[in-house]
């Protein structure tokens, strides 16, 4: 895609640099100042660290990005991961299933959920930000029930090969990382290289316009939220993988990071469109934020309070940048 | 159809009434008021914002930081009050200059940098959380400092002080809302941004005194938490979100013209507040009553898809 | 010092980047007259109201009102001036009172809250005294007409009592006739009054009833002023708009009609539209005319299962097929261009390439990815010959001219193998040039043995392309005009009294 000559000719001269560059600028503050401050941050080791971390993350931040590519928000992200980890775990531990089985079973859980979202935008034209909220409630709700107010279920005699899709590494690289790299990949094909992805940014930009093309606009929608909930339940499966545990309400810490980065890559990209690179720049960013508050030897509650702030500060920027254009 | 969850919420209360005959005794429903009044509260400034910014929850106003303000400084004024052995004065002064702060921030992100109140007031809320963790070290502070105690047990008349202090507060809000000139400028903008620029009312100014305001009701809000709860416990803000956003918008649909209005967020939140301790009274587990709220919220928004579907 | 000259605005000029929206442009308003404002969409029309509004600043010439040279000119010191618009669009918010409304800014207060009473005696006077419209004064503006809320947005800029000149923007658009004589009756009562207007409008019948004196823009000049307007002044309007024939708009009809290829039986959306019967052949050119709440929108969009059809059946080609979508439409063969353009029409912040093949996405792709030097390329092919300009198809069509965004959406149904084409007010906002570019694909479609079916509201329009006309009238179709039963005389009576040909004879 190439800009039109009106936003080239803004581009150039110092303030354009900076509604440019400006977000790289802020990266590289940030990387310098880790780098600076603590000693454990710039190494090989370190960095991988940040990437492993990013894996859960980058996965519910693709889910997002391909809803917000079609004009959506889901706020239910997080609770599809929850429902992928339960269904899971439950299944292993309650049902004795094969360890592939209940990743299959993770993804159906996570279905249902994008399944009630789909239903409520698709069929009774709620919006997607309520539809969502309602669902998160639910499914916040049907976790507490089912656990008793949210204590976590867990299964230590897991299945070493289930184990392994988070602890494991292929050639010395770490699986989560491999299967968050193979599903950035199949997320980039599809929503920046194919037609359907080329569909789903029609709708997203103009449903009534792609509607009297012949789009299926409700068609894709439809199947957008199921398959956006089913990628978040693969999150669920890592998470569990790694803890060997169902832990109630732990997808609600990705959901704003999940938008934040979604955000941030659109904002970065020449037509403030939510992007596939874009959003994998976004999760790296808020990785290593979170990683560099890590190596500060910050309490737990002081991390959070900043990594807060800097979300605010980095999403206003995010928006401000795209203003500008 | 827009009737439906009206319609739905009434037939709920009457079977709450017949299985739990106790519920509409006097001493129950003065209960029933009396939990009400922080999502009460927070409901005025939520219904503020949404008659600023329209009720297109996506591109319209809304503000879910409300209660992570009210959860923030009902901590800070706690923490000032146990811990560091500060007067009153001060600890009110922290506490809701940090609310004010909150309403500054949301009104220049959403105002002065154009983000959609949705993504600003999220974001702001997660940062609020995040200094209440903070303030608190996610502890519990209990309060028993004489206005705290006051405001939970003074009865004026047989009627709880805080009762009628909140139905002022209403009274006030009221009055500036639907009664002022710059009410109407509010109303205005939220009807329709254009309209309003065209008959020479500014909507940016206009929106951001709505942040403003909702900072306002969340300050207030947190000393009636602090009542409610006898001190400040973190992690509070999510269901007193979704008591807001349900009460709100549900209030809408009693309301003659189908708008949110200040008495129908009001009226939603007592409503709101008789179900949840309806349901406790029979036997309803409490996780159970997050569900069913979840679900009424759906219902409210879709019964008002459906209507605004059939109106074209 | 009354003079008889209330504005004078001369030697206007307005340049924006690359286009010089006035040049030298020049408007004259005398006292107590309603001043028409005529010319073609893009002829400068809007630009001289927006300087005159304080919207946009000038770059050179002179604004008098009242004798006065307000400067700068802003928004409120024109307001200052009693200068007041009524804009096309109503700008009402729907849930307000029609009071709350016509004080919306200028609420009546005292140190007890809104006088909401007063406001509400006062909005029913000004109705009724300066507008000649009983409107209760708490009703709502959702359950008003369209009529009505035009009438209330009037009010709302003349309950002050101190206009002394209104500027119309085209404000019986939305409406039908009926409701276009209630604004009438209104905008007399103002001149009664001792109000000047400005009335500006594409609909040269209500200049010529309405207006006493007329000023004509052409490619942002004053072309021509009549001081005397009468009945049969519409033609010297028509030339001095134009600048050349009208009838040389039009193609030759030279192509075959051949046998019946597309029927409708007995289609209904179950609400505004009759069943409704009609028969389109092979290679024929179908016009649907009907004013606004004809029904025309609903049949066309029931056609093409945008609307819910509630009964009847389509077939094409003597196969019956079932369109409850439009992506049902397309795939049967018939394609839109629907009327609001920017709206449905394309997806504005898209490149004019994926535009052009939105519809026909599978013939770019390679195992369902996009080949993009394949789209590029066939997207710039039929860009050429459909003479789109600028001729740069990665360009967002956003910026593109009304005439060229109509071409990109012509452009992707033209490459599809498609039978039917369904065009919806197709030069609505397009400029003559790009016009007759257009009707002459459509001539050329029809040549290549394509149907055609075409709703306007402009009755030139259809008597000069179509083989036949549908005429609708209050949500039926009244009846269908033949070849040789084609006039002006014809097709108006029918629109406007929906009487079928054989009572009226």
């Amino acid at each position: 895609m190439s800009d039109s000559e009106s936003v080239k000719a803004r581009m150039i001269g110092p303030h354009g640099l900076l509604v440019r560059y400006g977000f790289v600028i802020l990266i590289a503050a940030f990387f310098v100042f880790f780098s600076l401050y603590t000693s454990s941050f710039l190494n090989s080791e370190n960095l991988m660290n940040i990437v492993e971390g990013s894996a859960i993350l980058l996965i519910l931040a693709l889910a997002m990005t391909l809803i917000v590519t079609m004009g959506g928000i889901d706020l239910s992200v997080g609770i599809a991961l929850d429902f992928g980890a339960a269904f899971a775990i439950v299944a292993m531990k309650d049902y004795g299933v094969a360890w592939y089985f209940a990743v299959l079973i993770a993804l159906v859980g996570g279905s249902l959920i994008g399944l009630l979202n789909a239903f409520l935008v698709v069929k009774l034209s709620v919006s997607p930000f309520m539809a969502t909220l309602g669902t998160f409630f639910i499914g916040s709700s049907v976790q507490r029930i089912f656990t008793n107010g949210g204590g976590p279920i867990s299964f230590r005699r897991v299945d070493q090969s289930y184990r392994d899709l988070a602890v494991g590494d292929v050639y010395g690289i770490p699986s989560e990382v491999i299967i968050a790299a193979v599903v950035l990949l199949l997320y980039f094909i599809v929503l920046e290289r194919s037609i359907i992805g080329k569909r789903m940014h029609a709708i997203g930009l103009q449903q009534s316009a792609a509607a009297i093309a012949g789009i299926k606009v409700k068609h894709y929608l439809f199947f957008g939220f199921i398959v956006a909930s089913a990628t978040c339940a693969i999150g669920g499966v890592i998470g569990s993988a790694n803890l060997r545990m169902f832990t109630p309400l732990a997808g609600y810490s990705y959901l704003l990071d999940a938008i934040a980065a979604v955000f941030i890559g659109a904002a970065i990209h020449p037509l403030g469109r939510p992007n596939v690179p874009g959003t994998l720049i976004g999760v790296l960013f808020l990785g290593m934020v979170a990683n560099g508050l890590n190596l500060m030897g910050l309490d737990f509650n002081t991390k959070d309070a900043l990594s807060g702030i800097i979300l605010v500060l980095t999403l206003a920027l995010a928006v401000m940048q795209k203003r500008l254009r | 159809m827009a009737v439906a969850p009206a319609a739905i919420f009434l037939l709920l209360l009457v079977y709450l009434g017949v299985t739990a005959p106790n519920l509409l005794e006097l001493s129950t429903l003065s209960l029933i008021l009396q939990q009400s009044i922080p999502t009460a509260i927070v409901c005025m400034g939520l219904a503020s914002v949404v008659m600023a910014g329209g009720d297109d929850v996506v591109s319209g106003g809304i503000d879910l930081s409300i209660p992570a303000t009210a959860v923030l400084a009902a901590a800070i004024i706690a923490d000032q009050l146990v811990n560091h052995g500060s007067g009153l004065a001060v600890a009110l002064m922290l506490g809701m200059g940090a609310a004010l702060l909150m309403g500054v921030l949301n009104a220049v992100l959403v105002v002065t940098i154009g983000m959609t109140p949705l993504l600003a007031t999220l974001a702001s809320s997660v940062a609020a959380v995040g200094i209440t963790k903070v303030v608190t070290s996610s502890r519990r502070i209990n309060v028993d400092h004489p206005l705290i105690v006051f405001l939970r047990d003074a009865q004026f008349h047989g009627i709880s002080v805080a009762v009628l202090l909140t139905a002022m507060l209403a009274l006030i809000f009221y009055v500036a809302l639907h009664r002022t000139r710059w009410g109407m400028h509010l109303q205005a903008v939220g009807g329709s941004r254009d309209a309003a620029e065209v008959s020479g009312i500014s909507p940016k100014r206009l929106m951001a005194h709505s942040f403003l305001i909702a900072a306002v009701a969340g300050a207030l809000a947190s000393v009636f938490l602090l009542a409610r709860g006898s001190g400040s416990t973190p992690g509070s803000e999510e269901n007193l979100l979704l008591e807001m956003v349900l009460a709100t918008f549900l209030g809408a649909a009693f309301s003659p013209r189908r708008v949110v209005t200040l008495w129908g967020a009001v009226l939603g939140a007592v409503l709101v507040s008789l179900l949840s301790v309806g349901f406790k009274s029979i036997g309803v587990d409490v996780f159970w009553t997050g569900c069913i709220k979840g679900a009424l919220i759906l219902l409210v928004v879709a019964s008002a898809a459906y209507s605004n579907k059939q109106r074209r | 010092m009354e003079s008889d000259v209330l504005l004078e605005m001369q030697g206007i000029t307005k340049t924006f980047p690359g286009v010089k929206a006035l040049d030298s442009a020049s408007l004259r308003v005398s006292r107590g007259e309603i001043h028409g404002l005529v010319g073609e969409n893009g002829a400068g029309k809007s630009t001289i109201i927006k300087v005159l509004a304080g919207v946009y600043q000038r770059d050179s010439g002179s604004v008098r009102i009242n004798g006065k040279q307000p400067e700068p000119l802003t928004p409120a010191s024109v307001h200052d001036a009693g200068v007041r618009f009524i804009h096309q669009e109503l700008h009402l918010v729907p849930h307000f009172t029609v009071a709350e409304s016509v004080f919306m800014g200028q609420e009546l207060a005292g140190a007890f809250g809104l006088k909401r009473r007063l406001m509400r005696e006062r909005a029913e006077t000004f109705l009724k005294e300066a507008l000649q419209a009983n409107i209760p004064g708490n009703a709502l503006i959702r359950d008003l007409g369209v009529a009505e809320r035009k009438l209330v947005q009037i009010a709302r800029a003349l309950v002050d009592g101190k206009a002394s000149l209104v500027v119309f923007d085209e404000p019986t658009a939305p409406l039908d006739s009926g409701e276009s004589e209630q604004v009438f009756t209104a905008i007399r009562q103002l001149k009664s009054r001792g109000i000047s207007m400005i009335y500006v409008s594409h609909y040269l019948a209500e200049i010529t009833a309405l207006c006493d004196s007329v000023t004509v823009f052409r490619n942002g000049s004053t072309v021509s002023v009549l001081e005397q307007v009468e009945a049969n002044s519409t033609d010297t309007i028509i030339q001095a708009m134009v600048g050349r024939d009208i009838d040389a708009l039009y193609p030759e009809k030279s192509h075959a009609v051949g046998g019946a290829f597309f029927s409708v039986g007995g289609l209904t959306d179950g609400q505004r539209l009759q069943p409704l019967d009609l028969t389109i052949n092979r290679g024929e050119i179908m016009g649907v005319a009907g004013l606004i709440g004809s029904g025309r929108e609903e049949f066309i969009d029931t056609l093409y299962g945008v609307r819910a059809a509630h009964a009847g059946s389509i077939s094409l080609a003597g196969n019956v097929v079932n369109i409850r979508s439009p992506s049902e439409a397309v795939a049967a063969g018939i394609v839109l261009v629907p009327r609001d353009r920017r709206h449905d029409g394309l997806v504005l912040d898209m490149a004019v390439s994926d535009n052009i093949n939105l519809a026909t996405l599978e013939a770019v792709s390679v195992a369902g990815l996009e080949h993009r030097r394949k789209a590029t390329e066939r997207a710039d092919d039929i860009a050429a010959t459909l003479d789109i300009r600028p001729r740069n198809v990665n360009a967002v069509a956003r910026y593109f001219s009304g005439g060229n965004q109509q071409k990109v959406v012509l452009a992707r149904w033209l490459i599809t193998q498609s039978r039917l084409f369904i065009l919806d007010e197709p030069t609505v906002g397009v400029d003559i040039g790009a016009k007759v570019e257009i009707y002459q694909l459509v001539e050329n479609l029809v040549a290549e043995g394509a149907s055609v079916l075409v709703s306007s509201s402009d009755p030139g329009e259809l008597l000069g392309l179509c083989d036949r006309i549908a005429v609708m009238y209050r949500g039926a179709l009244v009846d269908v005009l033949e070849h040789d039963e084609l006039s002006m005389d014809n097709l108006i009576s029918m629109t406007t009294a929906g009487i079928p040909r054989a009572a009226e004879a």
